[in-house]
């Protein structure tokens, strides 16, 4: 790992060509907030121009981990990952944020950062599993039980699996890989359990977690005979195939899809939020974009720099909301949990109301 | 030079804080380095070697001209050095802090101000990235025909200030063709605003003066830009010369004819050999060619079709559209790790631009003085031919030495030694020392020759316009 962290950021210290879809130098306007200056400041510890201290730690702590550094890359630089495996490094020596240590001890002990509360076992075996995580069930449950009937109106009764365990992405970007493994560990030990050939997960990040980070940066590959699918792509296929129907919601006017945090982790996942949505809208309601969408879309305050830089968090989340107020937008809408709670706290000041895709959908189902 | 005390350090410091606010001044050590280095290859490889660079004293981000004025107000007062920031793109050492002060990082000015859809112009804020403007005006269906390789992380201040030249200027011009007008912060504070156009005949054409400054006449803080539609059709194709000689004339043919091809790309045979092979995978000996038509289809065809026939008699080889295409796609792929020119390795882009007359001569005698005087470092020299004109054409030429003096300062002086060599021979047979990257630090040295008896002139103007030198000291020859 120290070598993929030393080759990367030696690649990208004096590389400038993500800077444009960077999301945090965007709202700071910190050439230390851009990729390239966080490979700089790695490359530099290393040859001895800078040391950790407070002061380049938190700056190492301002990446928001959110891929699009990498996946505007042609050659697709693992900076994310170096970043993390820094950030190991920083931990490791006790120089990490306090809120870091404080949010890793939270998962080590609870398996997730935001109650004190210990998994749920799984109960059953089937055919599909749904990996429920943490904010589905601590911070946001009516979209697990508007996804859950939503599905079973698909014909799917999952298995719950990981309910009210982190994907592992928190202790993984935060630089503590022994936690996430071990958290990763146990998702992956409960899907085997649940014998599913099928797992559905209910937001991009989930799906970077399972199909992306457990490889590259814990040494755990996806088993590959179960198939990984997001929610919101299945019901698209659904709806195409005619197994669901939807009744026209009312009342909506300028309608605008965030796309979630990590979105631009999961390219293929783009249209099918989209296509479910405009099926409920109202016909004489408009699909509005926002500018930072689909390939470009920037994550807002859900990641990591919740915890660690809750104002830069804040920021991204506020960057979401006045994108969308300038596109028009009088309804935002998501699917994914975590990021619908974090829209949800500032949107009143932008004048917009923030609506579940799922809950929509299920009022809406016929 | 740096304030090493803290008394006077905090004392401008609170000024500074007072005009843009304490969450917009930065004086970390981990902000002071990534601010120390731009885009160039001598203050990269120095802190590659572990070597340390001048820093700034304080990064300032001001959300607009009047706080900038203000800053330079308190810049005059204390004299304290300004240098404006927009990217931090530059390969000429453009931005470096040489002697501490405030980095003016314009970064927070990326506002678009108006899209006129009727007049298809763009007025915006000089800090906005150029690749986020280019997105908003897709939206509108509408494009900044300004494409470097920069765009990405660029400004639109950063390609107006050093003149810069993007892919597609053989037919679309450079950057500063493409400016109706702008707003410009004076070194002494005050904000200007230049006449709404250009074409006009009310006076001197002033507002030149601030394009190819590079900051050291003072912030271009908003820019209003001519734009194009999206053109409906583009047709690429690649073709291969035996003769470098004979590609160049076609070339010039078709320019001279106002064929208006929007690219025309001449790899030189070393280029071909080398970059052409490694990032578009194909394997030729001689001079390959990228050419291209946009707009109109049935008018691109036929520029294309005739443009062929020039080509042909001179002895070119139809490679057909993919690899005409390929290239578009990929144009960028050049410059992402790790097959972008990297260290340890040194190189240098002693890009220039002469007359059609000249241009051949002038390649073979820079090539001449850079492989022939540094063959001991198994120099490699390679150039294309990109920014076509009606009357002459830049040549973007490059050297690079794999293994360099690992001391920094045995490489920073043969780095110099190599560019000396190469801009002698520049200004001897007739080219100009730079076409699109600027002056810098880096050719700040050779603007005497270059301009010889007009070069007071032009200091008086800096005189002028700087009373106190604080903008941007050591740029330019300044």
């Amino acid at each position: 790992m120290l070598q993929d962290v030393i080759a990367t950021t030696e690649n990208c210290r004096y590389c400038l060509m993500c800077r444009h879809v960077g999301p945090v130098e965007l709202v700071t306007h910190r050439e230390a907030h851009s990729p390239h200056g966080w490979a700089l400041l790695v490359a530099s510890v290393r040859r001895g121009l800078l040391e950790w201290n407070e002061e380049t730690v938190g700056n190492l702590y301002t990446a928001p981990d959110g891929g699009n550094s990498r996946a505007w890359c042609v050659t697709s630089q693992p900076l994310p990952e170096a970043l993390a495996a820094a950030r190991a490094e920083v931990a490791q020596a006790g120089l990490a944020p306090q809120a870091a240590y404080k949010i890793q001890e939270r998962v080590k002990q609870w398996r997730n950062p935001y109650r004190e509360e210990a998994p749920q076992a799984v109960e059953g075996q089937g055919e599909h599993a749904l990996f429920v995580g943490d904010a589905a069930v601590y911070l946001r449950p009516q979209t697990l039980a508007a996804a859950r009937r939503l599905l079973a109106a698909a014909g799917v009764e999952p298995v719950l699996v990981g309910v009210g365990r982190n994907n592992a992405f928190f202790p993984s970007s935060l630089g503590f890989p022994e936690t996430a493994l071990a958290v990763a560990r146990e998702n992956l030990e409960e899907l085997q359990q649940s014998r599913a050939s099928r797992l559905f997960v209910l937001s991009p990040g989930d799906y970077f977690a399972f199909r992306q980070l457990y490889e590259e940066r814990l040494d755990l590959p996806w088993p590959e005979k179960i198939r990984l699918q997001e929610v919101t792509v299945f019901l698209a296929g659904a709806l195409e195939a005619g197994k669901l129907a939807f009744n026209r919601s009312e009342g909506m006017e300028q309608v605008a899809y965030v796309d979630p945090t990590h979105a631009v982790r999961v390219p293929i996942r783009h249209e099918a939020p989209r296509r479910l949505l405009q099926a409920v809208l109202p016909a004489d309601a408009e699909l509005v974009e926002l500018f930072w969408r689909r390939e470009r879309a920037h994550p807002a305050g859900n990641t990591a720099l919740q915890f660690t830089r809750p104002e830069i968090a804040e920021k991204l989340t506020r960057a979401r909301l006045n994108d969308a107020q300038d596109a028009g937008a009088e309804v935002v809408v998501c699917d994914d949990p975590e990021t619908l709670v974090h829209l949800e706290r500032y949107a009143g000041e932008y004048g917009l109301e923030v609506q579940g895709l799922y809950e929509l959908l299920v009022e809406c189902l016929q | 030079m740096a304030i090493t005390n803290a008394f006077p350090f905090e004392m401008v410091r609170s000024e500074l804080e007072e005009i843009v606010g304490a969450d917009h001044i930065t004086v970390g050590e981990t902000d002071k380095l990534v601010y120390s280095t731009d885009w160039s290859w001598m203050p990269q490889m120095w802190l590659d070697r572990g070597e340390r660079l001048p820093t700034p004293d304080y990064i300032v981000h001001p959300a607009s001209p009047e706080e900038i004025a203000e800053v330079l107000e308190v810049a005059n007062k204390y004299r304290i050095p300004v240098v404006p920031w927009g990217g931090g793109s530059g390969t000429q050492g453009g931005a470096l802090p040489m002697f501490g002060g405030i980095i003016l990082d314009t970064k927070r000015l990326n506002k678009i101000i108006e899209i006129d859809e009727k007049s298809l112009t763009v007025t915006a804020e000089a800090g906005i990235n150029l690749a986020q403007l280019e997105w908003a005006l897709n939206e509108k269906e509408l494009t900044l025909p300004h494409y470097p390789a920069s765009a990405n992380c660029a400004t639109l201040g950063g390609a107006l200030a050093p003149r810069g030249t993007g892919t597609i200027s053989t037919k679309y011009g450079k950057a500063e063709d493409m400016v109706l007008n702008m707003e410009v912060v004076l070194p002494t504070g005050r904000i200007i605003r230049t006449p709404p156009v250009p074409q006009h005949a009310a006076g001197p054409d002033f507002f030149r003066l601030f394009l190819g400054a590079e900051g050291t006449f003072g912030v271009i803080t908003k820019a209003t830009m001519q734009v194009d539609y999206i053109p409906e059709a583009r047709l690429l194709r690649a073709l291969l010369f035996d003769d470098l000689g004979k590609a160049l004339e076609a070339g010039r043919l078709i320019m001279t004819r106002r064929l208006d091809p929007f690219v025309i790309r001449l790899y030189d045979p070393a280029s071909t050999r080398s970059r052409v092979k490694k990032i578009l995978g194909y394997e030729y000996d001689g001079a390959y060619m990228v050419i291209g038509f946009d707009g109109d289809p049935d008018i691109a065809a036929l520029q294309e079709e005739k443009a062929m026939e020039i080509a042909r008699e001179l002895g070119a080889r139809d490679l057909g559209r993919e690899p005409g295409e390929r290239w578009w796609r990929q144009r960028y792929d050049f410059y992402y790790p790790p097959q972008n020119l990297k260290l340890p390795w040194m190189y240098g882009t002693t890009e220039t631009i002469t007359t059609y007359d000249k241009i051949e001569p002038l390649y073979w005698a820079i090539k001449e003085a850079v492989e022939g005087n540094f063959a001991e470092w198994d120099i490699q020299w390679i150039g294309h031919f990109s920014h076509w004109f009606h009357w002459g054409v830049m040549l973007y030429s490059r050297f690079i030495i794999e293994a360099p003096p690992e001391d920094a300062e045995e490489a920073l002086r043969l780095h110099n030694r190599v560019w000396n060599r190469a801009m002698t021979a520049v200004i001897e047979n007739g080219g100009m020392i730079n076409e699109h990257h600027g002056v810098g630090l880096k050719l700040a040295r050779y603007m005497r020759r270059q301009y010889g008896e007009a070069w007071p002139f032009l200091q008086s103007l800096k005189d002028t316009i700087d009373p106190n030198g604080i903008m941007n000291p050591g740029k330019v020859g300044f």
